[in-house]
């Protein structure tokens, strides 16, 4: 038994290392991308939209994992101290003067394509 | 900034020239680390405020987003002063800092209602927002500044303004606005009611209260063609005045150590859309840059490199509605400083800026922003009292800025520059009451909606003379 279940986990595991990312939206699709949250929404549409939902702008687009992963795995302490300050091109807070530590959190997790925590 | 400049650079020389400047151990001399930041939480657990560029910083005791008119009332009549409006952050100045409360009007967004072709525009609008808002309606603004992140409100506050001779800037196309003092009180003021706080609150670096919403003047929703081109800068000089009495829009930019100057013109049509194409802004200023590094121990080296790589660009051309083009991304940070000159003196007050900056600061490489502004009867408006040409340095947000003050600033003060009131200046009381003739009039206006001060910071104090 311990065989077969270390057999599946293999097979599992080796299927979580050849996952490719999900595509890219595309810029129409992005535009239409919102946090499932009501205050995430409201904050994501005023500040983060203008740049995370345009692409001339630099920016990492929404839910664009090949963008993403690479500054998802610098973990979320980096990429909230980033948000905070400012970060090359970003600006501090991503212009969000009302937003808490914890929705820079959730606005990034879903940006980043990472909004369902398995 | 300026647009689709790089589409005008060859790309394989563009390429040439940022590897060549990149790889170097000149660029190493040049290239500054990112500068020091301060603590994200501070000792009292307060998250930090950075502007835009991220040279003010703050760490208030409050934020508050009010959700409606109502709100915004009973939070200012018992905020934790100072209250600071904020918006986008964009202003370089210290207008937004607070130890006490921060104010988002971020939840105030949108178009209420028309009366007629004015629009009536809740003021925490973005103004990137408001163009598509205003083009459901078929209408648009007839004037945009070159950054369309800023909230509405914060761009009145400091007078923000785009380009053209005949257009006036963003505030001259308020013809009513409804204040809510500190004390919580809902002033409706137009040029026919309230006359004196309209005056006074159209232009009013958030010094007077929180404006909830503005009724807006709107034109037609047209197509325009936007032109860039690349030419020398005595060519630019010679043409300029001709150009924007002939233009809706135009400006130009002189590119310090290069003789050249791009320049961006913008006109209706009913041509076909023409698409703008991917922005080339950053892979421009990249090159600027890489000259800087790999020349900048020559000016002369410089400019012939400069010309080579950049003076046979072709022109471009896009064809869209006004709110998609006059507005560009400014994917690079820096910062800036901007006078409003009178209208006769801007291109001799460009000419000096120019050669005082190829004289002494060859580390600067970003363009310079040339434009011109009708006048408008704001009282604190830069523009009051007669047409203005303004010129804006700009500085990487990495390098040293304290030159504008030292070099640029004594340049406009000279010749009679008002200062952008959201963008870096010295002057202070005394020396803008010169400047503005109705300034004792503000002042008096300023006391009686705010006789505790509750609305002003250290930085609104010196100003206004209050310290």
């Amino acid at each position: 038994m311990r065989e077969v279940l270390s057999a599946i986990a293999a097979i599992l595991l080796l299927a979580a290392c050849g996952e490719k990312p999900p595509v890219a939206p595309t810029p129409e699709q992005a535009l239409l991308l919102k946090p499932a949250d009501p205050r995430l929404a409201g904050l994501y549409e005023t500040s983060c939209k203008a740049c995370h939902a345009a692409p001339d702008t630099g920016a990492p687009q929404v839910h664009d994992r090949a963008a993403w992963d690479p500054r998802w795995k610098q973990g979320e302490a980096v990429l909230l101290d980033h948000t905070i300050q400012g970060y090359k091109a970003m600006p501090a807070s991503g212009q969000c003067a009302t937003c808490a530590p914890d929705d820079f959190k959730g606005l990034i997790r879903f940006m980043a394509g990472r909004e369902d925590p398995a | 900034m300026i647009s689709r400049r790089a589409a005008l650079v060859a790309g394989g020389s563009t390429a040439a020239v940022v590897a060549a400047g990149g790889t170097g151990y000149l660029v190493a001399t040049h290239d500054k680390p990112e500068p020091l930041s301060p603590p994200s939480v501070n000792a009292d657990g307060k998250l930090l405020w950075r502007n835009w560029s991220g040279i003010q910083t703050a760490y208030p005791s409050a934020r508050l987003a009010p959700r409606d008119e109502g709100e915004l009332a009973s939070m200012l009549k018992t905020a934790t002063a100072p209250v600071r409006p904020v918006g986008a952050g964009h202003s370089f100045t210290a207008l937004a800092p607070t130890s006490g409360s921060l104010l988002s009007l971020d939840s105030l967004s949108g178009v209420i209602s028309w009366e007629g072709d004015e629009a009536l525009v809740l003021a925490g609008t973005r103004l990137g927002a408001l163009g598509p808002a205003l083009a459901e309606k078929g209408r648009a603004m007839a004037n945009l500044p070159d950054i369309n992140k800023q909230s509405l409100a914060g761009a009145l506050a400091t007078a923000t303004h785009g380009t053209g001779s005949k257009l006036q800037a963003l505030h001259g196309d308020v013809t009513g606005l409804r204040l809510v003092t500190p004390d919580g009180r809902v002033i409706d003021c137009s040029a026919d009611s309230n006359a004196e706080v309209f005056q006074a609150a159209r232009v009013s670096l958030g010094a007077l209260g929180v404006i909830s919403q503005v009724r807006l003047k709107t034109i037609p929703n047209r197509r325009i063609r936007r032109r860039v081109w690349i030419e020398p800068f005595q060519d630019a000089l010679a043409k300029a005045e001709a150009r924007w009495a002939q233009h809706r829009n135009f400006e130009f930019y002189a590119v310090p150590f290069t003789g050249l100057a791009v320049g961006v013109s913008h006109d209706e049509t009913d041509d076909p859309a023409q698409a703008r194409g991917a922005d080339q802004d950053s892979a421009f200023l990249d090159a600027l840059k890489g000259l800087r590094n790999l020349l900048g121990f020559s000016t002369p080296l410089r400019k012939a490199a400069a010309r080579a790589l950049l003076a046979s660009a072709k022109p471009e051309t896009a064809v869209d509605e006004g709110w998609k083009l006059l507005s560009t991304e400014r994917p690079v940070r820096f910062n800036e400083m901007e006078f409003h000159l009178p209208a006769d003196r801007q291109l001799k007050v460009l000419e000096e800026v120019v050669a005082t900056l190829e004289k002494e600061r060859p580390d600067v490489f970003f363009p310079i922003e040339v434009r011109r502004i009708a006048s408008d009867d704001a009282w604190l408006s830069p523009f009051q009292g007669g047409a203005r040409g303004s010129v804006a340095v700009h500085t990487h947000y990495k390098d040293d800025f304290a030159f504008l003050y030292e070099l640029i600033e004594p340049i406009f003060r000279r010749h009679g520059g008002r200062p952008h009131w959201g963008k870096l200046h010295t002057l202070k009381d005394q020396q803008l009451a010169a400047l503005y003739p109705r300034w004792e009039d503000f002042l008096k206006v300023r006391a009686e909606l705010d006789p505790q001060g509750r609305m002003l910071n250290p930085y609104l104090k010196g100003l206004f003379g209050l310290v």
